[in-house]
């Protein structure tokens, strides 16, 4: 059986983390969040992937290739121009000539696992979809169920007020004739599969399987932090790379060839730092936080419950916590943040978020000695003088002198 | 990254296996071998050097066998650390691809038993824990050792009695290549195509046995399993090319993970080679082509983080220059370490007293042992004749090598050092944002596709990459190109400005910048067609017809990413004329005759 993942999307509700990379390629316990979806299908025996690309295609495609070293064949399709809104339909439809027998689509943008998978095989139907509970279902399709729990009465996007908290995963098996009512739910220019699902619902049943499996969802930038948190718990304890005397690492930590762990630091676990780093001496890395290639934590900084992407530069002396640091962000001495509970200001309003320390996004620069308080979103290319206090989100390229 | 192909069937299995090797040759070249079952005994053989390095006529005609391709990561390649390998008694033959962590201590356990061992490498263990646990019954011998094995995996062997094909897989490719009255076992598909389209996965932890009628699976808990028949609908080509159109083309997409591969661990201990060991007063680079430009770069590189003066030799020039009494640092660039002319100025150099280096990307290769020292550049196999990646690696290795030299002199202070060690782990990023923009740099080669000549100007360190722009685009896009230092033009060349020779103008904001302005001014005063690759600059916007700015660097840097984006334009105006871009005709990738 083959499978389609849908993977052409920018994720713009992740701005300004998806100004490069998309959604998909966001690292999470430093990997794409789309090698957990591809890992999970190919556990489950299933290699044949086609993969919808279109935002960066690039990205993905140089970091996957054929598949060869994740035990997969992967083909791409290209989603050229995407539809105005939404086109998870459109996206699947690009892939319809690979399509021959029963298929599975699955969203890149979601991190689940084997088991994930192994509920929808396990139960499946012609037309099924995996659905699970959500505290906050308005975000997402909403399922009302009939036939005792079995099957679809209704998929509503995002409703204002939600008559259930069963949400879809977006996880779905369909027969080739699906292509049929995607044409269909086209014409009438409506380009997303909920639309197609309701369609098919008027002739057939789609059966629902309930999975309480791993399924998480990164909507806002600090979402990442629960999602890599969470993806954190499975990492198994593998050293690579040169530690020096007297470092202390405890707990499950992976740490990448070519790192360097210099003398005095403190590491916890679970933690992952990525390959090529050079941390310390004297860092401190607190438990769930993920360091990415290329980094550099410089003395007496300290890391907790924190996402560092690739290629970050963190001068000596500051505290980070809470916090999601973009690709090839570079930070002074003495930067501090502290976290709170917030009201952020992301893409489409505000968001009362828990425990929230800053966002900044790929290649910023922040001076030394400078503050940033709880929840402010930095956008990418910014640059910040020494010394200042940040209260408020800046857009990508401010200069803040 | 290793390729296995195995056959068992009616037809010649040498032929069918080494035809297959061939076909895996993407996944590394630098030594190879095959084993074939004979009468009641394994014919072996294996060579370091490429497939063609097998020697088919010698093989004897039988219908079982297995072979290896091999890319030394770890152990230089050489004729004993070739796959397949055998039991101390020769009754068993394996390969493998992949790791084994725990080798040291099954092979000291080994070792006690009194073993033999032929080879430094990992995967020799296998079989020869097999052959310990062997008591009449292959199949549960090698059942036996897999359970003992951590690592990654994918092993095949035979045994001198039988016809079959045992094979095991774990966290490395494997596929079973399903024909009438024969099948086939390879890590790609791509070994298998020219005998059938119909194969089965296996999955991690599958053990397989296939004889030429039968296929048997166990899944990782021992219990048989059926494993899906597919049927492959994509050709050979695209599957090597991971969906990219051209080798050339995936080559300079895998360049940001090539430049990490080549800094890995080299940033905060570069002990590669020991400089401390050489009085070093002056350098000269020699090498060919493209490599040649490599030098070029390296000497602005040294002269300006080193302090140290610096030549630049052809190796097929330098060997008939006169001696002299002088005695430079000599590095020598070969991407394949067999460039036959610069081998011969490997010697040469030597023979005239200078200490010498070479940068290569192929393991323990000829030049190696012509030399004093040997950095390798760690950028995979390269399968495109025009080279891209490992220009690429090649002058990120000049760079270290650079700041090794200055630290080393006193002339750059640690500050700096690790300024530009921070820059280098940016690099790879930022030649991703380079190719984030391919399409972008597609458009520019609209009217270049349509040039009988295109000059190629730069200034400084930015010179030589001018030179090797041109290269590119005569190589592949049969244009003729010529790169020149942007003062230059007025001696000369202008003669030959039209509008109709578009002049690529690189200008990043290093001293020369303003001189590159007044070239630029010059040029388009012309009317000739500018296009300007460099830093962003409002001026250029207005003088130039077309422009790409490249991600904000040190000056120093900008080579490298200047030429991902002539790499770029020459791909795309080769690719508009429909070029045999990955073969451009009279052209080999490796050059070894003189």
């Amino acid at each position: 059986m083959k499978a389609v993942i849908l993977a052409a999307g920018e994720g713009t509700r992740l701005r300004p983390f998806t100004a490069t990379e998309p959604k998909v390629m966001i690292p999470v316990a430093n990997r794409p969040i789309l090698q957990y979806v591809v890992e999970s299908l190919v556990k489950n025996g299933i290699d044949e992937i086609v993969m919808v690309v279109g935002y960066r295609r690039q990205r993905i495609m140089s970091y996957f290739g054929d598949g060869d070293d994740f035990g997969a064949d992967i083909e791409y399709v290209i989603q050229r121009k995407q539809p105005p809104s939404g086109g998870t339909a459109h996206a699947l439809y690009q892939a319809k000539d690979k399509i021959e027998d029963e298929f599975l689509v699955l969203p890149g943008d979601n991190v689940i696992s084997k088991e994930t998978v192994s509920d929808l095989l396990n139960n499946m139907d012609d037309y099924s979809l995996l659905i699970t509970k959500s505290e906050t279902p308005s975000k997402y399709g909403v399922v009302t169920l009939e036939k005792g729990g079995e099957e679809i009465r209704n998929l509503i996007e995002k409703p204002q007020r939600s008559p259930s908290h069963l949400i879809s995963t977006g996880i779905c098996s369909f027969p080739p004739e699906i292509f049929r009512y995607i044409e269909e739910t086209m014409k009438e220019d409506d380009y997303d599969i909920p639309s197609v699902i309701q369609k098919v619902l008027k002739d057939k049943s789609v059966r629902v399987i309930r999975t309480e499996e791993t399924w998480i969802d990164a909507v806002y930038p600090w979402d990442l932090l629960h999602v890599n948190s969470a993806a954190l718990g499975n990492v198994n304890k593998s050293i690579n790379g040169q530690i020096e005397e007297r470092v202390i690492i405890k707990g499950n930590v992976r740490i990448g060839k070519g790192t360097r762990i210099r003398g005095g630091s403190f590491i916890e676990g679970p933690a992952v730092i990525g390959e090529g780093c050079d941390i310390g001496p004297n860092a401190c890395i607190l438990p769930s936080s993920s360091i990415g290639d290329n980094t550099k934590v410089a003395p007496f900084t300290v890391i907790r419950n924190s996402v560092l992407m690739r290629g970050v530069l963190l001068e000596a002396n500051s505290t980070v916590e809470n916090s999601v640091i973009g690709e090839g962000v570079r930070i002074g001495t003495n930067f501090s943040t502290y976290s709170a509970d917030s009201r952020v200001d992301a893409e489409d309003g505000l968001h009362q978020v828990k425990k929230i320390g800053v966002m900044i996004a790929e290649d910023s620069i922040v001076g030394s000695g400078v503050t940033v308080e709880s929840g402010v979103i930095i956008g990418k290319d910014c640059e910040i003088k020494s010394g200042r206090t940040v209260r408020e989100n800046l857009e990508s390229g401010v200069k803040a002198v | 990254m290793c390729g296995i192909v195995g056959y068992t069937g009616h037809k010649d299995a040498g032929k069918v296996i080494i035809s297959g090797l061939k076909r895996l040759e993407y996944r590394g070249y630098d030594s190879a071998g095959i084993a074939v079952k004979n009468e009641g005994s394994i014919y072996l053989q294996k060579k370091k050097g490429r497939i063609d390095q097998l020697d088919e006529t010698e093989v004897p005609k039988y219908d079982a066998g297995i072979g290896h391709t091999r890319w030394a990561t770890h152990g230089k390649p050489s004729d004993e650390n070739a796959h397949p390998f055998l039991d101390c008694d020769e009754n068993i033959a394996l390969v493998h691809n992949g790791i084994i962590d725990n080798f040291n201590s099954i092979k000291d356990e080994l070792l006690d038993k009194g073993h033999e061992f032929t080879s430094e490498t990992d995967s020799e263990v296998i079989v020869h824990l097999i052959e310990e646990n062997y008591h009449g019954d292959i199949l549960e011998a090698f059942k036996k050792t897999i359970e003992f094995i951590e690592g990654s995996y994918a092993v095949a062997l035979i045994h001198k009695d039988s016809n079959e094909l045992i094979v095991a897989r774990n966290e490395s490719p494997l596929v079973i290549g399903v024909g009438s009255g024969e099948n086939f076992v390879a890590s790609d598909v791509p070994a298998l195509l020219d005998h059938t389209k119909d194969v089965k996965y296996l999955l991690d932890g599958d053990i397989a046995r296939v004889t030429r009628n039968e296929i048997e699976i166990w899944d990782e808990k021992d219990e048989l399993v059926e494993r899906e028949t597919k049927r492959i609908d994509w050709d050979v080509e695209d599957a090597e090319k991971s969906g990219y159109e051209h080798y050339m083309l995936k080559e300079i997409f895998e360049q940001p993970k090539a430049i990490h591969e080549s800094i890995l661990g080299r940033l905060t201990s570069f002990d590669d080679v020991d400089l401390l060991k050489y009085d070093i007063d002056s350098v000269q680079f020699i090498a060919c082509g493209t490599s040649s430009h490599a030098g070029y770069v390296g000497r602005y590189i040294f002269e300006n983080l080193a302090e140290i003066p610096c030549t630049v030799e052809v190796s097929s020039e330098y060997r008939y220059t006169s001696p002299s009494d002088s005695t430079p640092f000599t590095i020598l660039f070969s991407q394949s370490g067999e460039t036959l002319d610069t081998i011969a100025a490997a010697r040469e150099a030597r023979k005239r007293g200078c200490n010498t280096l070479a940068v290569t990307n192929v393991m323990d290769s000829s030049i190696t042992r012509e030399v004093d020292e040997v950095v390798y550049t760690q950028a995979g196999p390269e399968i495109g004749v025009a080279a891209t990646k490992t220009f690429t690696t090649q002058v990120i290795i000049l760079y270290l090598l650079a700041i090794e030299l200055g630290l080393k002199k006193g002339v750059l202070s640690r500050d700096k050092a690790e300024e530009y060690k921070d820059e280098l782990r940016r690099l790879p990023r930022k030649v991703e944002r380079i190719l984030d923009d391919m399409d972008k740099i597609k458009d520019i080669t609209e009217r270049l596709s349509e040039s009988r000549d295109i000059f190629f100007v730069g200034r400084n360190i930015n010179y030589p990459v001018a030179l090797e722009g041109a290269l590119k685009l005569k190589e592949i896009a049969y244009i003729h190109a010529a790169g020149y230092p942007a003062g230059e033009l007025k001696h000369g060349p202008f003669a030959l400005l039209t509008e109709d020779t578009p002049v690529i103008a690189l200008a990043v904001k290093d001293h020369t910048f303003q001189k590159m302005l007044g070239n630029i001014g010059e040029i388009a005063a012309r009317n000739s067609p500018v296009i300007v690759v460099g830093d962003e600059d409002r001026e250029i916007k207005k003088l130039a017809d077309d422009f790409y700015f490249i991600p904000e660097t040190t000056p120093i840097f900008s080579p490298l990413l200047v030429n991902v984006v002539l790499q770029l334009i020459a791909y795309y105006t080769a690719y508009r004329l429909d070029r045999d871009i990955d073969k451009p005709r009279n052209l080999a990738k490796s050059v070894t005759v003189e």
